[in-house]
């Protein structure tokens, strides 16, 4: 061979190898993967350029010692990469290793240390000690940094994941071609032994309560023919017994149009779905007592007119259909009856203004046509938002109803009391009459027996004088009849006197009376003078002139309605002066100063008692009354007390 | 005064004064009057044969006087009743008066209507008394007959014939005879329907 060709030869050679050099450098490069060479006699260490980048050091301006890899070794992987390296060299193994280094920027990298199987770079360079250990060692070493994250993400994620399932007592699996899969939870949900594999289906349906069995054999075989998922609760019971709730979903996975098989999770349920039942019966108690006692609940803002709940039969109260779904608030309130909706309106916009609570009564014309009474209670919600109430609709028609049935009750027996007392007063007169009657017709007797005596001839004039004697008797005895009876009525009730305020009483009695007044359409409207001094009466007495005077003028206008005006003035000469008066029939043409007279009465029931006790009353507390007719309409009937200081004399 | 043909008023009223003033009424017409609170004092005392009536008020404290009037009848006692009041009613007047009641007066009443109803009642009385006389004086005749004339009276008087009797009573038509005129002249009969009237009178039961 000619030296030109050697030295062309040597020169595409030297091409040759510096190309391949270069490859390796690029390839090195692509794949983070160096090299090294660690002479064992001499210590001395050479590394590609990828090395020094892994290590994050300038190939040029780095010669390499082992000192300064080994202080780029972290510290906590130090002392155990060398005393492993030395025992696999010493047990004749090639040291293979995962470390982490700190680059000079201090970053910390992991990287995986090879040794190469032929142990030197060289081939041919076998050279050993007497105990076979090599004198140079080659390796590669690769940055799997990013490799370690990626599986340390994984790791942390499946760990995630399983933890995940068995807080949440959910277990996941999948069916395909490849097999059947159980997450460890699973297992554990259904009590099964993981080392067992998975269950066949029949061991699965084996799983089942028989009550559900059925129904879910069936699922399984539509979910293998159809390949549609499914999503349904069931009970299983476990090999220890223990009845549980499962919720199970399935769907199917299908790839480009190519179905693969089934993903799933299974959850327990049961406590939840106890809790579900619970509450579903708690909810049906809830409900049945609402139907019972009529009663619905609602909560909602009144000012912007939400509804956040209503139940069943506050929609039924109102005549709804609670299957029909949410019913707008305008429905409830136009319902109400248009008479009872200012006052309604009224109320409730007071009780939001000031946030309390508020209980009203109304009335509503139900979808049915049917009038019923409701009373709402409603609490003002704590959460403070204005307008925002909580509360209970009641129907209180039947109990409307009743009390007006006991209204009518009471007021057929006030009646029959009337009539009882007409009957007694009857009884009385016819009484009265006997005891007067019989000694008046003994000296009625007696002087006709006296007037014979005197008419013989001779007159007899002993017996005659006998016969006055008797006459003046009986007559004495007809006027103790009469003053016992007078004596017997004061005795009765021994006035009691004390410091009354006219205004008070008239209240009291307006108050009392106002029930009677609004049945016969009739207003109460009071003019009483602030000034009217207090007057010394009977308490009792005067409230019974009053009564006695306003149910008179009820009576006047029950038929018609009207106007009951209760006005009090003081005189100059210092007497109190009340008047009542009626817009009702008036006063009867004739006899106007009979009408209090005793018996004297112009009603059907009337005792003709009323206006007599009413005068004796005020003439005993030295006052007098007396009725004119209204210009207008209606008669008025005045009475005047004396003053305090009068009323002593 | 006094005298056995005088008639008296009796007076029954709870009330002193009313019946102080009626028993002077009476005595100043010139009758005797006697007076009584209550309807037991009244039964306790002895009525004499002279014509009575009763003064009765209505109103009694243990008994009404309508209820006494029953009692008196009950008793058999026959006198008039005039009955006062001092609240009598349309109803409790019939009452009275269908039991026998004279006359029913309202306290005060006039004293002639009294003294009116007293005059009636003693009228009625003194009939009465004549008849209770009369047969008083049968009695005693027909006390007087034999049995076996008391059988004859009895046959005589259903208007049996003699020749009927003596076969009724086993005797002969002779001895019938002879028992007749015993009959009718102890009884004092002038002719059989005398005898027939009186047989009536007193309630001789009719022989079939």
């Amino acid at each position: 061979m000619a030296n030109e060709d050697v030295q062309k030869m040597l020169a595409e050679l030297s091409k040759d190898l510096l190309e391949s050099k270069a490859r390796l450098e690029e390839a090195q490069r692509v794949a983070h993967v160096g090299h090294w060479e660690w002479d064992l006699e001499t210590n001395v260490v050479v590394w590609s350029d990828e090395t020094y980048r892994i290590f994050g050091l300038n190939p040029q301006e780095h010669p390499m010692d082992l000192a300064t890899v080994r202080s780029m070794v972290h510290p906590e992987d130090r002392e155990p990469l060398y005393q492993g390296v030395d025992q696999d060299l010493v047990a004749g193994e090639r040291p293979n290793a995962e470390f982490r280094i700190v680059r000079p920027s201090g970053e910390v990298r992991t990287v995986s240390s090879l040794t190469s199987e032929r142990w030197s770079s060289l081939p041919g360079d076998t050279k050993r000690d007497a105990s076979g250990r090599p004198y140079k060692l080659f390796g590669t070493i690769q940055d799997i940094t990013e490799r370690k994250r990626a599986e340390e993400a994984l790791k942390q994620s499946q760990f995630y994941l399983s933890e995940g399932q068995r807080l949440a007592h959910m277990g996941s699996w999948a069916f395909n071609d490849s097999g059947h899969y159980w997450s460890e939870e699973l297992y554990r949900i259904y009590g099964l032994d993981p080392q067992n594999g998975a269950p066949t289906v029949e061991q699965y349906l084996a799983l089942i309560h028989p009550q559900d069995r059925a129904s879910m054999a069936e699922t399984i075989n539509r979910m293998q023919e159809e390949h549609c998922g499914f999503d349904q609760i069931e009970r299983i019971i476990r090999p220890d017994g223990q009845l549980r709730y499962v919720r199970a979903v399935a769907v199917p996975v299908v790839e480009q149009g190519v179905f693969k098989g089934f993903i799933g999770t299974t959850m327990d349920v049961t406590e939840q779905e106890l809790l579900t039942q619970e509450l579903r019966r708690e909810q049906a108690y809830l409900a049945e007592a609402q139907s019972l006692t009529h009663t619905g609940s609602w909560a909602c803002n009144l000012l912007t007119r939400e509804i956040f709940h209503s139940s069943d039969e506050n929609a039924r109260l109102y005549g709804f259909d609670p299957s029909q779904g949410a019913i707008p608030f305008d429905r409830f309130y136009n319902a109400i009856l248009a008479e009872d909706e200012v006052a309604l309106r009224a109320r409730l916009e007071n009780a939001i203004r000031e946030g309390a609570d508020y209980d009203v009564g109304f009335r509503i014309r139900r979808t049915d046509g049917a009038l019923r009474f409701l009373r709402g209670i409603g609490h003002h919600n704590p959460s403070q938002e204005i307008g925002e109430y909580v509360g209970i609709t009641m129907d209180i028609t039947e109990r409307k109803r009743a009390e007006e049935e006991r209204e009518k009750l009471r007021q057929l027996e006030a009646d029959l009391a009337h009539i009882n007392r007409v009957n007694m007063m009857g009884e009385l007169a016819a009484a009265l009459a006997h005891e007067i009657r019989q000694p008046i017709a003994a000296s009625v007797t007696s002087a006709n027996a006296c007037l014979r005596w005197l008419a013989r001839d001779p007159p007899d004039l002993e017996r005659a004088r006998a016969a006055a004697a008797r006459i003046e008797q009986d007559g004495n005895r007809a006027a103790d009849v009469i003053s016992r009876l007078r004596s017997f009525y004061k005795k009765g009730t021994p006035p009691e006197r004390e410091m009354v305020d006219i205004k008070e009483i008239v209240r009291e009695m307006a108050a009392l009376l106002r029930k009677e007044a609004v049945q016969h359409s009739i207003k109460i409207h009071s003019e009483l003078d602030e000034n009217v001094p207090n007057v010394l009466a009977d308490r009792v007495q005067l409230q019974q002139v009053f009564m006695n005077l306003m149910l008179n003028a009820i009576e006047a206008m029950k038929d018609t309605g009207g106007k009951l005006t209760i006005s009090s003035r003081s005189t100059p000469q210092g007497q109190v002066t009340v008047s009542i008066g009626d817009t009702g029939v008036g006063l009867p043409a004739e006899n106007t100063e009979r009408i209090f007279d005793a018996f004297h009465t112009t009603k059907p029931q009337g005792t003709g008692m009323g206006l007599a006790i009413t005068r004796s009353i005020v003439e005993a507390h030295g006052g007098r009354v007396w009725g004119t007719a209204n210009q207008d309409a209606g008669a008025t009937f005045h009475f005047t007390l004396p003053a305090k200081a009068e009323a002593d004399a | 005064m006094k005298s056995a043909a005088v008639p008296t008023v009796f007076i029954i009223d709870d009330d002193r004064g009313m019946r102080q003033a009626i028993h002077d009424l009476v005595e100043s017409v010139g009758l005797r009057a006697e007076s009584f609170a209550t309807g037991e004092a009244f039964l306790g005392t002895r009525h004499t044969g002279r014509p009575s009536c009763l003064v009765l008020d209505v109103r009694l404290p243990q008994m009404s006087g309508l209820d006494f009037q029953r009692q008196l009848a009950e008793t058999g006692m026959q006198i008039p009743i005039i009955f006062v009041t001092a609240h009598g009613d349309i109803p409790m007047s019939v009452r009275a008066l269908k039991s026998g009641a004279v006359e029913f007066l309202t306290k005060p009443f006039r004293d002639q209507d009294l003294l009116d109803a007293i005059q009636q009642a003693l009228g009625r009385d003194r009939i009465a008394q004549e008849r209770q006389a009369e047969i008083h004086d049968l009695q005693e005749r027909y006390h007087a007959l034999t049995a076996r004339e008391r059988e004859v009276m009895t046959l005589v008087v259903s208007g049996k014939l003699n020749k009927q009797i003596a076969s009724e009573i086993g005797a002969s038509e002779a001895t019938v005879k002879v028992h007749r005129g015993h009959v009718m002249q102890k009884m004092q009969a002038g002719s059989v329907v005398d005898l027939v009237r009186m047989a009536d009178k007193l309630k001789l039961p009719p022989r079939k």
